[in-house]
């Protein structure tokens, strides 16, 4: 068995994509990934609708430029994203990221990523885990995306609120009953046009792993 | 029976629990929480003045609130609101007691509902919701975009 730390810890989310398209015997390597994400007692509630369609991965984009500007835009003008981005020492570049947030740029690039997925889970069939297995699924695609070299990126915002996930369901056509599907994200797949950062900053272990009880920092000897 | 503390004490479990399941998200899927009573309401106006005062109106014929008062400024996107003598005031307090800022005011979703339902607004967002108990009230801080092209008018909103 193949340790695949080297894929999970390298893998970046992508928000710039080559116009390039993904061929499909690649696609369908990224939904059988998802297939086969742990689903408590094997229900299987995810479904995928995967679009190329340049017009919906617009709608798309337009709803999470909309969705995330929104509420960016908002927290700008509280202050709070300022001093989120208050590490970027220069004031240029500074400003730069802030723009690209509270315009909602940050969430629009389903317009030009090759393939979006939408990831729903239906609600009718008695799962009791949808959003859990469907973030599983996601996972799933992403790692084998990067595993395959392309690129990808999770999107909650355009399904963050309750008013835009009943409009991204309707560009879909996907059944707009609560008590039947839940949408819960996007995935967008192509070829980065991006070099992220590697690695990312992430908190260390110590700053998130105790043991046998909460709040123990200390390893105990074992064996 | 007191059917006020009995219905906020419904609310209350029900938006800890949404909390304590969608952590900081909780607010973006409760915003169609109280439309079903303005919207029963036939709200009619031709701008967001007219529409907000006419929401307040309603909203204080049903002894929902004892009054509100309204702001809008800051390139029109910040509706400020006030709201003294909330029916719900108790959800709040229970929910600001068991740990969790209050997140949900009813009577905010209803004027927001309204100014997208009857105005065509793009979107709305609560910003913010301050209790303050002692004066009784709640202060809701709201974006309020007429367009898409309002998003990104950004200012600096006065601190209360």
């Amino acid at each position: 068995m193949q340790d695949i730390l080297e894929v999970i810890s390298s893998r970046k989310s992508i928000r710039r994509y080559k116009p390039d398209p993904v061929p499909d015997e690649l696609l369908d390597k990224i939904l059988e990934a998802a297939r086969w994400a742990p689903t408590g007692e094997n229900y299987q509630p995810w479904r995928f609708i995967v679009v190329r369609d340049q017009e919906t991965r617009n709608k798309i984009g337009d709803l999470a430029k909309m969705g995330s500007g929104a509420r960016m835009t908002a927290w700008h003008c509280m202050g709070h994203t300022q001093e989120r981005f208050a590490g970027i020492a220069d004031p240029v570049k500074r400003e730069r990221v802030l723009r690209f947030m509270y315009t909602g740029e940050v969430s629009e690039f389903a317009k030009q990523s090759p393939v979006v997925i939408a990831v729903i889970g239906t609600l009718m069939e008695g799962s009791v885990d949808v959003p859990y297995d469907l973030s599983a699924a996601i996972e799933n695609m992403l790692l084998e995306a990067h595993a395959l070299g392309l690129g990808g990126c999770w999107v909650h915002g355009p399904v963050a609120s309750t008013r835009d996930a009943k409009k991204f369901k309707e560009i879909l056509g996907i059944p707009t009953g609560m008590g039947q599907y839940k949408v819960i994200a996007y995935v967008s797949i192509g070829w980065a046009a991006e070099a992220r950062k590697y690695p990312r900053p992430k908190k260390s272990l110590d700053e998130m792993v105790y043991w046998e009880q909460f709040g123990q920092k200390e390893r105990p000897r074992h064996g | 029976m007191d059917e006020n503390r009995y219905a906020n004490e419904l609310l209350f479990r029900m938006e800890q629990l949404l909390y304590h399941e969608l952590s900081g998200c909780a607010p973006w899927k409760t915003e169609l929480t109280g439309i079903d009573f303005i919207q029963s309401q036939n709200i009619a106006g031709t701008n967001e003045n007219e529409i907000v005062s006419a929401c307040i109106k309603r909203i204080k014929a049903a002894g929902l609130v004892e009054d509100i008062t309204f702001s809008i400024g800051c390139n029109d996107i910040l509706l400020r609101l006030e709201i003294r003598g909330c029916r719900h005031m108790l959800k709040e307090t229970l929910l600001r007691q068991s740990g969790i800022k209050p997140y949900n005011c009813l009577a905010a979703n209803m004027i927001l509902d309204q100014l997208i339902e009857k105005l065509g607004y793009a979107t709305t967002y609560v910003a913010d919701l301050a209790l303050e108990e002692t004066e009784g009230k709640c202060v809701v801080k709201a974006a309020i975009y007429a367009t898409p092209e309002k998003i990104g008018a950004v200012s600096e909103w006065p601190n209360d």
